[in-house]
């Protein structure tokens, strides 16, 4: 472990900078990116913006009250993925093991790349060659883990650089923020601070035993962190292993033809994604969130398909059999995994020519005119599935899972 | 109650009847083979409820009884046993059993005959005859292709149809069907049943490799198997078997003359590249040259081969499971076949090109829905 190098690189304020990029009037003030709806949320924020005590997934409303000269931005999630995959293909070409951990976070091994190079100057490079390429600000923390080196990207941020010798990990999180671990989130923060813990160093000192008592095994883990063991692999970039879609209301809703229908959209229009992917999927899944935000989900093992006559049903037989509380409904979502490369495998009792016609027939106009230029009668009244857009309070996610 | 036996003779027979013992039967006296006496001739039955089996022996016994004796002791007793003669005898008050053999005595429990569920026997029944060679061949050409949903009975069994002048053997798991007809077998009037998946496997077991007449009999409910010694009853599927005459298509015009050998060994060196969950493999057939491709994208594996081929008719190409393809293959006998085609999306069928005038067979197999649009 001595002699590995993890890299972590994380984009700076992504969203904000993308949207900088394409209107330069933006630098130097303070951006809000989100929906402004009711339920909307800042997905991102400036470096401008945080100095009014503004941070991401905030309450819109409650940030526009912070700061009200703000600019909000609806913000376009496929712009964002586009800029998100030009990076990847930069450090892919670049680095020999990556793992792209969200849309602007990334892991690189460099372990053994010292002997040509030095790992810290090829960083550099790695990071000039993006910045130079798409004009994104971008940070990254050099160390021998994971946990190390994130920790020093926070730290390098905002566009900067920082390396973390092996051997001086203890040193330099010793005067941190416990906030700055990880793991630590707010509700462990805390019930560290009820502790009397806020650094970094005290953990360091405490003893193992004593954090595995408070809690339980993450205590053992929040240890190890704190003191800059992290034994966690860079996990190469892989295919997604499941497709979801869900679906905020503006205002909860009891109307199950309604939920029901937005079940069937949401279905067909995965169903449609797997076809077009040419991928089966074997597990199908169905999420409700109710207004008093329990959330349960059901979910069914399958032979493996791709048809909207199978899944559909499916699909609402999981439904029916979730819904029984006859609360206000929050939240619906669908969510297909096990998915595997293929085709459908056809019926030789239950398909006829017809239908596989009328699949491909299908599949060739959504393909040629978009994903809702055909779709069943019900899934009609399902507005803005066609808009996939996570920054808006009515928001449906095409999630990507890796 | 007491007996003597040849250890090697009993082992035999029971072997034969093993199979049907289950691991976890809904009844625990079903771990038994029920042993009875009858005029020196010993009946031993084993059971799973749905299927029966029963052996006949002949041994030394003075008097007449019964026991249900445990299977996996007995059978473990007498695989570890040099062939010599063994007496077995039981106490019919406690239902223990003694076995004494020349290298020392062993003790075990056995359990009450009479608790041992009733085997139905043969009532206004209907029969055939037919010889071992032709039932194992209809069992091994059909059986690989029965399904496993447990949701559709009617397709875990091979379903057996009677006719005037022919019988027809048909298996499917709606994804493949294979229809294997013999001239050869006939009866006076049309019977049809579907004979459950296990059955079929336990007979292909124990049918004996020389020719011996089988005699089939079944009435509504049973079907009964008879031969050498051993008898099987087996309960029959009660389920409507799809309508499979209509799902075989009749203009598949599109055909492709292969040798069976280099297809298949091809299929088998390309699947190896497919998908290891889908085994999709493509078919592509331009003029007289048939490509078989597969990819794996999750491990970047991909794998093509050419070979020639008589074809006439379009160009055409075609998505199949070569698990499918590899398994009806591997029951052809014939040096060629040919595959019949007529559209990307509809059924293919593979016939032998040479083969014996007593037997018709057809496999056929559905397409996976290949996306191939621009």
């Amino acid at each position: 472990m001595e002699n590995s190098f993890i890299l972590h690189m994380d984009l700076d304020t992504f969203f904000v900078s993308v949207e900088r990029l394409r209107d330069s009037q933006l630098n130097n003030k303070p951006i809000l990116i989100g929906g402004s709806s009711d339920r909307g949320v800042v997905a991102a924020c400036s470096y401008e913006a945080r100095k009014f005590g503004i941070h991401s997934a905030m309450p819109m409303k409650l940030a526009m009250q912070l700061c009200p000269e703000a600019i909000v931005i609806k913000g376009s999630h496929t712009d964002y993925t586009k800029f998100s995959m030009d990076v990847s293909e930069i450090i892919r070409e670049n680095v020999p093991v990556f793992e792209k951990t969200s849309i602007d976070e990334f892991y690189a091994d460099l372990t053994g790349m010292d002997r040509f190079f030095g790992c810290f100057k090829l960083a550099s490079e790695l990071r000039d060659k993006v910045i130079d390429n798409t004009g994104l600000p971008i940070s990254f923390g050099l160390s021998i883990n994971k946990t190390v080196s994130k920790v020093a990207t926070g730290e390098a941020k905002p566009n900067n650089k920082i390396w973390i010798k092996s051997g001086t990990e203890k040193p330099f999180l010793a005067p941190l923020s416990v906030q700055k671990i990880p793991m630590i989130g707010e509700k462990t923060y805390q019930t560290l601070r009820g502790l009397g813990v806020r650094k970094v160093r005290t953990l360091q000192e405490m003893p193992k035993d004593m954090l595995v008592q408070i809690f339980g095994k993450n205590g053992a883990a929040m240890w190890e962190k704190a003191n800059g063991i992290d034994h966690s692999p860079v996990i190469p970039y892989s295919e997604r292993k499941s497709i979801s879609t869900e679906q905020t209301f503006n205002k909860d809703t009891t109307d199950i033809t309604r939920l029901k229908n937005i079940i069937l959209a949401m279905t067909e229009h995965l169903a449609y994604q797997l076809r077009n992917e040419n991928k089966l999927t074997a597990c199908v899944a169905v999420k409700i969130r109710y207004s008093d935000f329990n959330t349960y989900t059901q979910q069914a093992r399958i032979s493996y398909t791709s048809a909207d006559h199978i899944l559909i049903p499916k699909v609402t037989e999981l439904f029916e059999k979730l819904y029984d509380r006859r609360l206000l409904v929050r939240l619906v979502g669908v969510r297909f995994s096990s998915l595997v490369h293929g085709n459908y495998q056809i019926n030789l009792f239950e398909d006829t020519g017809e239908i596989i016609n009328l699949y491909q027939e299908m599949d060739w106009i959504k393909k040629k005119y978009g994903d809702r230029s055909l779709v069943r009668a019900k899934a009609l009244g399902v507005n803005a599935l066609r808009t996939f857009n996570p920054f808006k309070g009515d928001m449906r996610v095409a999630k990507v899972e890796t | 109650m007491k007996f003597i036996v040849s250890s090697s003779y009993l082992l035999k027979q029971l072997s034969a009847i093993n199979g049907v013992i289950t691991t976890n039967p809904v009844v625990p006296i079903l771990e038994n083979f029920l042993f009875e006496i009858n005029d020196g001739n010993l009946t031993v039955t084993a059971s799973d409820l749905q299927t029966s089996m029963i052996t006949e022996l002949q041994v030394e016994a003075k008097e007449d009884g019964s026991i249900a004796i445990p299977a996996k002791i007995l059978l473990e007793t007498l695989r570890n046993l040099p062939e010599q003669p063994v007496t077995f005898s039981i106490d019919s008050n406690t239902y223990s059993i003694e076995i004494n053999s020349d290298n020392g005595r062993y003790k075990l429990a056995g359990e009450n005959a009479t608790d041992f569920p009733k085997i139905p026997t043969v009532s206004d029944g209907y029969a055939v005859n037919m010889s071992s060679e032709v039932l194992s061949r209809a069992i091994n050409n059909t059986i690989f292709a029965t399904s496993n949903d447990e949701l559709r009975p009617a397709m875990t069994g091979v379903f057996v149809k009677l006719d005037e002048t022919n019988t027809t053997f048909v298996a499917t798991d709606s994804h493949r069907l294979i229809r294997y007809r013999r001239v050869d077998v006939a009866a006076d009037m049309a019977h049809s049943m579907i004979i459950p998946r296990k059955a079929l496997t336990l007979l292909k077991a124990t049918l004996p490799q020389e020719l011996t007449n089988v005699n089939v009999e079944f009435n509504a409910s049973n079907a009964f198997f008879n031969f050498n010694q051993v008898k099987m009853i087996c309960r029959l599927i009660d389920e409507r078997f799809p309508d499979y005459d209509n799902v075989i298509p009749l203009d598949n015009n599109n055909n492709v003359v292969v040798k069976k050998g280099e297809l298949l060994s091809s299929l088998k060196r390309i699947a190896i590249y497919a998908n290891k969950t889908t085994h999709q493999v493509r078919l592509k057939i331009t003029g007289s040259e048939l490509m078989i491709s597969a990819e794996d994208l999750d491990f970047s594996n991909e794998a093509n081969e050419r070979l020639t081929c008589e074809h006439d008719g379009e160009d055409l190409e075609i998505g199949f499971n070569a698990k499918f393809l590899v398994e009806m293959l591997g029951n052809i006998d014939s040096d060629e076949i040919t595959i019949k085609l007529s559209a990307p999306n509809k059924a293919g069928i593979i016939t032998p090109n040479d083969k014996d005038e007593e037997e018709d067979i057809l496999m056929l197999v559905m397409p996976v829905m290949l996306n191939n649009q621009v």
